[in-house]
């Protein structure tokens, strides 16, 4: 019982881990434009096709796919606020809501007119591969996966904390016009934010894609999740994306086992639901 | 004279366009189901009508009251499936069943609104998107009642009791019929109190709360409205269909839908969600037929375009662009030279300054004797920090009591204490011998008769000038032509009648400033908090604010007011109190507080003596 009880939270930290590096960047969006990116799961949808396509046609291991990937959709997220958000940044909400939810209408369905329903996956040849210790057994993909995904978040709390544009998206989380008479270029910055945010996110697909499958609304699936993280972690505390998204992966894990597979979404909306109405600023936001 | 005002009349005349145009759009309503031979056609036209119901019932919420909601498909599922096992279960007349579910989707919507509508407007859509997934969810795995994805098949048994007719013309009439009523009760909302209350409260809900209204109350009465209709339709749904699965009814897309054809018809208004579902419904059915044969989805990625496109570039939507000629083509119309309302045109005599009343309160209770408002130890903290100290003060009854003191002193602090945005920590506070510390919301406080304006103005921008008066009229006279005539009395009072039809987004600081003023006076408060009004003005401008200040104190209004422009301080209050770090330092007359060796040193400085 201790061994499965212990296999149960290995499991479920290792999922928590992608739940958070896909979350963070939800919040860094959050934050910072604040707006609410209701394509954010089709990014990922999108980054897993493309770590797929890369290993599928030119051989591209997915890990090393990352270095492609998070370019490419840091710049996919930098023209994503600068062609769409930008000129909305000052209209009112539902504006801005509907502006991602048709982004993420155009992304699901072109994803499905193009690569049709087909669910597509990487066959590696780690992706089996599990380490076994004293009854433990960890995937081996899996762990490399949290691993990443730490190492990302980590790299990312730190450019925020050191360098002058993470001190200055930083600034403009808390306050956008003292930031402006600090001479912080905003909408550059909104930009930069943006891009970061979908880079992490392209970044979560990549290394999902050796666990996971790739079809056109896997990023309905995630995004609830993120949404779910967002709002237990608190929507503008990076670290309670991070704390959240293990959290949530451990619920998962444990309602899978003690519950039912099928019903690990309904426990998450039950989250979701005592949050809003106990602590609607999250476990770790403020008010 | 300005036809705007005068167009509410009981008895109309039928030859003026105004009256057969419309007329003749519903008589072409009701032919066009049987126009076309092919089923095909009738079947477009029929969910024309059933999408324009559906869009005039999400605008209520999300157009007229701004709350996005991505959930309304969860109450059209609720609508669908309570009908439909009623019907197989018990055999229950989907007729009574449309009302069973409308109930049930009524009771999940007060359950999902009331802790929702606390929500910031992005969190709102999230949370509303979750609460139709756990539906779907629900339907999807509670097989023994729901048949899980299977779906449920109703069997065809055409009669009129069971809500299944052979052919489509049936089913055209009934949502024809749902959709004019889903008009009308459109239009009854949009020229009534309550539709004022909810595009007011949608502009800015602290402003609209401070005019008397319950935006709760405002919030969840919409809703059950819209979800009423939502689940309505959903019944229909599914006896025309007489299939329902999870996917089909409890479905995301669904509700991005109907705010689809909303945004791109124009969000709330009347006859937007139709003039949306009138475009995109053929629209969908050609490119459905077109490029559904290339590839499934197709369609969808041209919807998103366009939603997208839509609300970056063209947010009011075609109606907005439809007004501007829809006033021309009536002129043009035969009949348009008649009056249109018998009976004249009636306007109210001019007013003066003088002359108007219009602030004045009910002739104050005889009794009373003692100070009309008191404040005892009022004491707030924020974190550590005191903002208010132990701070008590009376004003007494037609006074004017000025509060000055420092940036930061906790001036905005009582005043948000006095009118229900805070709850004081400790403290008392009464009005008119009544105890009030703790009442809130702040609507509550205004009905006391507490009116109050905000530092930074808060107009509801896309409501003219007179229509955000109205607001406040409306929290004493229930009739939108009382409420109408009462806002004109106070726009002249405070002069702002010419500007009356603008935007009140086109307004000048100044005149903003004025009608921030002008909205709260027109609840008809005995007590009135102006939080720094002549702040930013010129000399001119504060001149002419200062003049409607003493004429309003004239009427007997008693007045509480924050100002750092000592001019305008010193010459209106017959008292000050000074505030210094949340606690009081000095009470006087302004002589008094002017010569007060504390005051000087923490807030007016050595050279206000010289």
């Amino acid at each position: 019982m201790v061994a499965t009880l212990v296999q149960l939270i290995i499991n479920g930290l290792l999922l928590g881990g992608i739940y958070a590096l896909i979350s963070i960047g939800l919040t860094l969006i959050f934050g910072v434009v604040e707006i609410i990116n209701f394509a954010h799961g089709e990014f990922l949808m999108l980054s897993m096709y493309a770590s797929f396509w890369l290993f599928q046609l030119y051989g591209v291991d997915p890990y090393l796919s990352l270095f492609m990937v998070i370019p490419a959709f840091f710049v996919i997220g930098w023209a994503t606020q600068r062609i769409i958000i930008q000129p909305i940044i000052h209209a009112p909400p539902l504006n801005q809501i509907f502006a991602t939810v048709g982004v993420s209408m155009v992304l699901q369905n072109a994803a499905l007119f193009f690569w049709k329903a087909d669910y597509r996956t990487v066959r590696t040849a780690y992706s089996t591969l599990s380490l076994k210790t004293g009854g433990l057994m960890i995937s081996f993909p899996r762990l490399v996966a949290f691993v990443l995904a730490l190492l990302i978040i980590a790299a990312l709390l730190i450019f925020l904390k050191q360098t002058y544009t993470g001190k200055a998206i930083r600034a403009l989380a808390q306050e956008k016009r003292a930031a402006m008479l600090m001479g912080i270029d905003i909408y550059r910055m909104y930009r930069i934010a943006f891009g970061i945010g979908i880079a992490c996110v392209g970044a979560a697909g990549a290394i999902l894609i050796p666990i996971y499958y790739a079809f056109p609304t896997v990023g309905a699936l995630f995004v609830l999740i993120a949404f779910v993280v967002v709002i237990l972690g608190g929507y503008n505390s990076l670290v309670g994306a991070l704390i959240g998204g293990l959290i949530i992966g451990l619920v998962e894990a444990f309602s899978g086992f003690f519950l039912s597979p099928h019903l690990k979404e309904a426990v998450y909306f039950v989250i979701f639901i005592f949050i809003l109405l106990l602590r609607p600023v999250g476990l770790f936001g403020r008010a | 004279m300005d036809m705007s005002l005068n167009v509410m009349k009981s008895s109309w005349n039928p030859f003026h366009p105004r009256f057969y145009f419309p007329l003749a759009l519903v008589v072409f309503l009701f032919i066009l189901p049987i126009l076309p031979q092919k089923t095909y056609y009738q079947d477009l036209i029929l969910m024309i009508f059933f999408w324009g119901t559906l869009a005039a019932a999400w605008n209520l919420v999300g157009g007229f009251a701004g709350q996005i909601s991505l959930g309304h498909t969860a109450f059209f599922g609720i609508g669908a499936y309570t009908s439909t096992l009623l019907w197989l279960e018990f055999g229950l007349s989907p007729w009574l069943g449309m009302f069973a579910g409308a109930g049930l989707a009524i009771l999940v919507a007060i359950g999902i609104g009331v802790p929702c509508f606390r929500l910031r407007s992005h969190f709102f859509a999230l949370a509303t998107i979750a609460f139709a997934e756990v539906l779907r969810y629900v339907a999807s795995y509670w097989r023994g009642l729901t048949q899980g994805g299977v779906g449920l098949l109703i069997p065809f048994r055409p009669a009129l009791g069971s809500f299944m007719f052979h052919g489509k013309l049936p089913y055209a009439y009934i949502a024809l019929g749902l959709m004019l009523l889903i008009i009308l009760v459109s239009a009854i909302i949009r020229n009534s109190r309550f539709g004022f209350y909810l595009v007011s409260l949608r502009e800015d809900q602290d402003a609209a709360e401070t005019l008397g209204v319950n935006t709760s109350r405002c919030k969840l009465i919409a809703l059950i409205i819209s979800v009423f209709f939502t689940a309505v339709v959903g019944t229909f749904y599914a006896q025309y269909l007489l299939f329902i699965d999870p996917d089909s009814v409890f479905s995301l897309p669904f509700s991005i839908e109907l705010a689809l054809l909303t945004i791109i018809g124009g969000l709330g208004t009347v006859i937007g969600p139709i003039i949306g579902s009138f475009i995109l419904t053929p629209l969908d059915v050609l490119l459905r037929g077109w490029l559904g044969g290339i590839s499934a989805g197709l369609n969808f990625i041209v919807y998103g375009i366009v939603l997208v496109v839509a609300v970056i570039y063209f947010p009011r939507g075609i109606a907005g662009w439809l007004k501007t000629w829809y006033e021309p083509l009536l002129n043009r119309l035969p009949g348009s030279k008649l009056a249109f309302a018998p009976g004249g045109t009636a306007s109210s005599p001019p007013y003066t300054t003088r002359a108007t009343n219009p602030g004045n309160p009910d002739p104050p209770d005889e009794q009373i004797t003692a100070p009309l408002f008191k404040a005892q130890s009022l004491t707030k903290y924020f974190g550590g920090l005191a903002a208010v100290k132990d701070v008590s003060f009376e004003i007494n009854q037609g006074e004017i009591l000025g509060l000055i003191g420092p940036n930061g002193a906790g001036k905005t602090t009582i005043f948000n204490a006095i009118t229900g945005f805070l709850s004081p920590d400790s403290g008392r506070i009464e009005f008119r011998g009544k105890e009030i510390t703790d009442l809130k919301p702040p609507h509550k406080v205004c009905l006391t008769h507490i009116g109050r304006t905000f530092q930074l103005v808060k107009p509801f921008n896309n409501m003219t000038v007179l229509e955000n008066v109205m607001v406040g009229t409306f929290s004493r006279v229930r009739g939108a032509k009382g409420a109408r005539e009462e806002a004109i009395k106070v726009l002249d009072f405070i002069g702002l009648l010419k500007q009356r039809d603008s935007l009140a987004s086109s307004l000048t600081i100044a005149d903003r400033k004025r009608l921030e003023l002008g909205r709260a006076l027109a609840t008809k408060p005995e007590l009135l908090l102006l939080d720094e009004v002549v702040a930013g003005l010129n000399p001119r401008e504060t001149e002419e604010i200062i003049k409607i200040i003493r004429a309003i104190s004239q009427q007997g209004i008693t007045l509480f007011i924050i100002e750092h422009v000592m001019k305008a301080i010193m010459t209106l209050s017959h008292r000050i109190i000074v505030l210094h770090h949340g606690e009081m330092i000095a009470e006087g007359t302004p002589e008094e507080i002017s010569r007060d060796k504390r005051v000087i040193d923490a807030y007016l400085g050595e050279e206000y003596l010289a």
